[in-house]
């Protein structure tokens, strides 16, 4: 072996020593708990925000001047 | 994702009064120019177009500054901002002219005229549609943004 093929050789191993390869595998499958995510139930609504929703359209129903009132502080 | 997080909860916050402006504004206009309302717009729109978005970008950063330290809902948090702005828009109205107390009430606009018992119904109509709004849709974009 030429002196400088030697020379490559020792920086070669020194570098693969200093930098493991890469574990590019994934550990575990993600498309399960991807699909998992995808299929979950949204988050409910609790009864009493619909409760207030009802209440809200309710009172602009009977009292349609209001919206005008709310539109402004919004 | 952790970098300029209070200027994406300023961002999340002024997005739903920005939008919500629309609809707003073209009500305003619609009673203006077509039904002929005597409702000065000019004057009205400081309050929706400047303080209002501020506001909820402001209170939306004042959120993500409490939360590590005493974890209040967002929807409750956002309850609480018509506490602030509920005043303001009754002084800048009294002030601007388009709000007149009346000995049985308030009027508006000089066209809506609310009774006293319904002006003691409207801060609770209000804490409802804030504690609503910013639950479902302030807290969406909060999510989106990766703020909760």
């Amino acid at each position: 072996m030429k002196p400088e093929n030697h020379d490559f050789e020792e920086v070669r191993s020194a570098l693969r020593k200093a930098f493991p390869p890469f574990d590019t595998e994934l550990r575990r499958d993600l498309w399960p708990a991807m699909r998992a995510r995808l299929e979950a139930p949204s988050a409910r609504v609790p009864w009493y925000d619909w409760a207030l929703a009802g209440g809200l359209a309710g009172a602009m129903v009977v009292f349609p001047k209001l919206l005008l009132l709310f539109v402004y502080h919004l | 994702m952790n970098q300029h997080l209070y200027l994406r909860a300023y961002m999340a916050g002024v997005v739903v009064p920005t939008v919500l402006l629309l609809a707003g504004f073209s009500v305003f206009v619609i009673a203006r120019f077509v039904y002929h309302v005597p409702a000065p717009i000019e004057r009205l729109l400081v309050f929706p177009l400047v303080i209002v978005p501020n506001a909820f970008g402001l209170w939306n950063m004042l959120y993500v500054v409490q939360r590590p330290h005493w974890h209040v809902p967002i929807g409750l948090h956002g309850a609480a901002l018509p506490f602030v702005l509920g005043p303001m828009g009754l002084v800048l109205g009294s002030e601007l002219g388009f709000l007149r107390m009346t000995g049985n009430g308030i009027i508006w606009f000089e066209i809506v005229h609310i009774p006293i018992w319904l002006v003691c119904v409207i801060p609770f109509l209000g804490i409802a549609g804030y504690y609503l709004i910013w639950k479902y849709l302030v807290g969406f974009l909060n999510r989106v943004q990766g703020i909760e």
